[in-house]
């Protein structure tokens, strides 16, 4: 659209008040974590400014590396599962009947539950001991598949995956509800009488209506997969042995448990550059997907 | 339409309004101080402590406070309770701007002398020297944790006895296994149990401090001797690579290697373990003092199964055998800001809240203390009492995280998970070695 | 907002499905067994919330042999929860309304004007969702130190309002992107204001867009403990997951009293996301106006 004078005060009007308050009380304070970054210090007392000091013994960290991997795996499995999942249940769930109703409810609980709930309850599931899954196993004569599912550090950060994806698909699935809603009847009806259904339709119909709504949804994936911190924390501690260590537990454990503040100031730092890229790379191939 | 965009405006108001008058709630509580410093010169006291739970400790804590609110009208007391998991964290974050309150509690050792050397808290000898007898009541190494070049910073109100061997008896009469003196027995009390289908060492590793801080501290000094570990801390002489630290670790891993411990040991809480433990699913359990406040709400039916002991010796260790790991826990802190009236009032609060009356009053709540006092058998638990006992039995030796820089501390406990799923003692050693050599020297 | 007028609502047209009746019924039949295994979790709650310590540890899936209602008053008692009920209920539906109405003007000139420094503004809003919390607690605490904004509910309100905005403006400008220009076009020829546009027009069109970001800022203001912790003195200010976190130190929980405050805490939540989900399911028929 044009921006005729006369227009100039209404976006100024509309866009400060929330440019002012999310650049003072989001960058403001994040732009003085990115500098504290460059120095060494331990929360008090005097910092000792070391340039790129903490990055690069970040990188050469091995814990670090592996707290990255982690949060792929995340990201990945969110991108997976959450978002397919979500926009599935979506589709079959717009109807206004009591049993959709009942059911959207029902994926959403996790979301209204606290992780500490999330996580003891999981945490029974996987117990090797008297766990349910292990004894759904070997009940089902799979014995050999018993695991200790959060302890082996082969499986666990799978294992801890899925009840993070499980409890995330909630806000998805609203999120398309609200976008499927907004395609009007019209759009239906055209498409019908084009003789346009099932997958046809989704295809060419109603995934194009929402594409916008699904690149929104993938930014947040890949952003809340980057930050996850409280399910695992509540599960693992990340641990045993920091094998389900993720980045921001890693910047969270040097911040307040070892006392490194510069240095988890600088892995934050890092969590959002490595969260930019990953968006960029994902709205290069959505865009090109799109067009 | 000038109405809607006046609406806007309005929100905008409503914005600025919104932060103007819960602005105004605080200044209506400072005026409230304005207010009693004309009455009658009202000296202001800001305390942070963590007794903020339902346990025994923490009540009797929090009436100690309340009283000294009571009877110092002329102080003005806004004690907070913060929920414990929070606590080190909201500490940090006003720490790093510099804005601690007047008294906080704070722990002997390593956490003190964070403050300490960032310049953020004051000694607290005056106190100290002018009440003598309290302070000669006050255990042995009371003040070992908490004295840095000669001035003291806490009065503790907590002994962290952290490694008692808690043991099922009726579980071990049933088994006819008996309670384990040496290293030979242990491994062969884990065998019998593991043999009978019950777990036979109680471990809730999930916050990985619990295996160094229970079990490796107390079992390395068996090995190394005090003395090595002081100068390993130090890295004056000693090296955490020796070969006899990492020999202590091998006594360690043959303990995970014999299934002594659950295969989820490393996933579980304290409290789970606690709980498999105190059901008879566990023979023993390695835990500290805290392991009696938790169990005291537990019926005596349960608790007169279990008995209480230190854990057995090693072969050729070079240090005491008959000892647990402990010290001086927690205690108030100084800030370094408290000056005249605020001060007094600071160090009379300190004293009230870690005086005799006091530390008699946190003993009968189940709680270890570093003050010699007697207990009234009739107000604590059977178990409690015996572990009291015992204390005045044995020799103490230095918990390894108290002493330990935090990111040493880090690495060993991690590395102790590490041993537990397969790591090599030398390892783990090594690492715990350089983290310590770089935080001395960064 | 109440003020403007509302748009015309013709009925829902229902959607025809596709697919046999043996189909349809193993889709449902599949929901609810996905819904079961996610409401069990609530159950669990509630039935953990009213057990004895030891006997949540011995029967962990058992109802309770003995109803232990105490739990409940005592945790309600002991975490001071009635006033933090209050801050929480204050602090939630401020932060939730600012965030609505801050959001929504910005997304709507975000995705419908373009202007200098459009394109930075938003990305600037992208990177607000990158930021893990934890790393601006220190300078949060800092700034709001200097300004005597410490221990207000404005302390809370305004961060969780820059934290939540870069959500609140995707997920509306996503919403935005699939309804047609040309009704505003119109209306601006017809002597509308940008504002009239934007309160009678935008603003009920968005009504599921708005219910949707209504529903999540509401749950992460609910659930926040970080901020709660660090930026309120006051017991008469403190929030909910302050109460929570009390019976647990680091050596011990007391899990019967935990599960009665998170009991508890869960039932506003739960009410809150019904009352927003009919929200969103009415908007389904306000979409019908713009085909």
């Amino acid at each position: 659209m044009p921006t005729p004078l006369r227009s100039r005060g209404f976006i100024a009007a509309a866009l400060l008040p929330a440019l002012i308050v999310f650049i003072l009380f989001a960058i403001v304070p994040i732009l003085w974590s990115v500098y504290y970054g460059f120095f060494q210090w331990k929360g008090m007392g005097q910092p000792k400014f070391i340039g790129f000091g903490n990055y690069s013994a970040m990188l050469q960290d091995p814990v670090f590396w592996r707290a990255l991997k982690n949060n792929l795996i995340l990201v990945v499995s969110a991108i997976a599962g959450q978002i397919p999942i979500a926009l599935v249940g979506a589709l079959l769930l717009t109807a206004n009947g009591w049993f959709n109703r009942l059911i959207r409810s029902a994926l959403f609980m996790p979301m209204v539950l606290s992780t500490v709930v999330i996580g003891m309850i999981w945490g029974y599931i996987y117990n090797s001991q008297f766990g349910l899954l292990n004894e759904a196993l070997s009940l089902l004569g799979l014995e050999s598949w018993t695991r200790a599912w959060l302890s082996d550090p082969k499986i666990n950060m799978y294992a801890v995956s899925i009840p993070i994806n499980w409890s995330n698909i909630g806000p998805y699935l609203i999120i398309f509800i609200a976008a499927l809603q907004n395609i009007s009847s019209e759009i239906h009806d055209a498409a019908a009488i084009d003789g346009a259904s099932g997958w046809r339709k989704l295809r060419s119909v109603t995934l194009p209506m929402v594409w916008s709504t699904v690149v929104v949804t993938l930014v947040l994936c890949i952003a809340g997969s980057l930050k996850a911190f409280d399910h695992v924390i509540v599960m693992t501690g990340g641990g045993p042995a920091k094998s389900t260590e993720l980045l921001a537990t890693y910047m969270y454990n040097n911040t307040f448990a070892v006392y490194r503040y510069g240095y988890g100031s600088a892995v934050s730092t890092m969590i959002i550059v490595i969260s930019l890229l990953l968006i960029a790379l994902n709205l290069l191939v959505t865009r090109r997907k799109n067009g | 339409m000038r109405n809607i965009s006046k609406l806007g405006i309005a929100a905008v108001t409503a914005m600025t309004l919104l932060t103007a008058c819960s602005g105004g709630t605080n200044n209506e509580a400072s005026s409230k101080n304005g207010e009693g410093a004309d009455a009658g010169k009202k000296t202001k006291l800001t305390v942070w402590h963590n007794f903020a739970g339902d346990d025994a400790r923490a009540k009797t804590v929090r009436a100690k406070i309340e009283e000294f609110a009571a009877s110092h009208p002329d102080v003005e007391l806004d004690a907070q309770a913060i929920p414990p998991d929070g606590y080190r964290q909201r500490l940090s974050t006003v720490a790093a701007a510099d804005e601690m309150p007047d008294v906080f509690l704070s722990y002997s050792g390593s956490h003190i002398k964070g403050f300490q050397e960032s310049g953020l808290v004051q000694p607290i000898n005056e106190l100290l020297d002018s009440k003598q007898e309290w302070k000669d009541n006050f255990l042995p190494g009371a003040f070992d944790g908490s004295t840095i070049d000669g001035s003291t910073y806490l009065a503790p109100l907590a002994m962290s006895a952290t490694s008692f061997l808690y043991y099922n008896a009726d579980l071990f009469k049933q088994n006819n296994v008996a309670v384990p003196k040496t290293w030979d027995e242990l491994m062969a009390a884990v065998a019998a149990f593991n043999k009978a289908g019950i777990t036979p060492i109680a471990l809730g590793n999930k916050a990985p401090w619990v295996a160094q801080s229970t079990i490796l501290g107390s079992l390395a000094d068996r090995v190394t001797g005090t003395e090595w570990f002081k100068k390993a801390v130090a890295q004056d002489g000693a090296s955490f690579a020796d070969p006899q630290f990492v020999e202590a670790l091998g006594y360690f891993k043959q303990l995970v290697d014999a299934n002594a411990f659950a295969k989820d040991a490393n996933t579980i809480d304290n409290t789970q373990a606690e709980q498999y433990f105190v059901q008879g699913k566990a023979a023993m359990m390695v835990s500290g003092a805290w392991t009696l406040t938790n169990l005291a709400a537990t019926s005596e039916d349960e608790l007169k199964k279990i008995d209480i002991t230190v854990l057995p010796s090693v072969p050729g260790g070079k240090g005491e055998a008959n000892t647990i790991t402990g010290g001086a826990g927690a205690g108030f802190a100084l800030s370094k800001k408290a000056e005249g009236d605020k001060k007094q009032a600071a160090l009379d609060f300190i004293y009230a809240v870690s005086g005799p009356e006091t530390q008699k009053a946190i003993a009968e709540s189940n709680s270890m203390i570093m003050y010699k006092t007697e207990v009234d058998q009739s107000k604590v638990t059977s178990l409690y009492y015996k572990a009291f006992e015992l204390v005045k039995t044995i020799g103490i030796t230095p918990v390894y995280d108290a002493y330990l820089s935090a990111e040493a501390a880090e690495a060993i406990n991690n590395g102790l998970q590490e041993l537990m799923m397969g790591g090599k003692p030398e390892t783990v050693a090594q690492n715990l070695q350089d983290a310590q050599a770089r935080s001395l020297n960064p | 907002m109440k003020a403007t007028a509302a748009p015309i609502r013709p009925e829902a047209v229902g959607k025809p499905r596709a697919g046999s009746a043996a189909g349809r019924f193993a889709v449902k039949l599949a929901l609810l067994l996905y819904a079961a295994g996610t409401l069990y979790p609530l159950y669990w709650l509630f039935i953990s919330a009213l057990k004895t310590n030891d006997e949540f540890f011995a029967h962990p899936y058992a109802l309770p042999q003995k109803w232990v209602l105490s739990n409940l008053s005592r945790a309600w008692e002991l975490g001071h929860m009635g006033r933090a009920m209050v801050n929480s209920v204050v602090v939630s539906v401020l932060a939730v309304a600012l965030t609505l109405l801050l959001g929504t003007m910005a997304a709507y000139v975000l995705s419908r004007f373009r202007f200098p420094l459009s394109r930075a503004a938003t990305g600037l809003f992208v990177l607000g969702m990158l930021i893990p919390i934890h790393s601006t607690l220190v300078p949060l605490f800092i700034v709001m130190n200097k300004v005597g904004m410490l221990d207000t509910y404005a302390s809370l309100i305004l961060p969780y309002t820059a934290f939540e905005l870069p959500i609140a403006i995707f997920v509306t400008i996503a919403y935005l992107a699939s309804i047609p220009r040309e009704i505003e076009e119109a209306a601006l020829i017809d002597g509308c204001g940008w504002w009239g546009i934007f309160f009678r027009m935008i603003l009920p069109l968005c009504k599921p867009a708005l219910a949707t970001v209504a529903i999540l800022a509401f749950l992460r203001f609910w659930n926040d403990f970080a901020f709660a912790l660090v930026f309120i003195n006051s017991q008469a200010l403190k929030t909910l997951p302050l109460s929570l976190a009390l019976f647990s130190d680091g050596f011990g929980t007391d899990y019967s009293l935990t599960m009665g405050a998170m009991a508890i805490a869960v039932l506003p939540t739960i009410a809150a996301y019904l009352v927003f989900q009919e929200q969103i399911m009415k908007g389904m028929t306000a979409g019908a106006v713009k085909g």
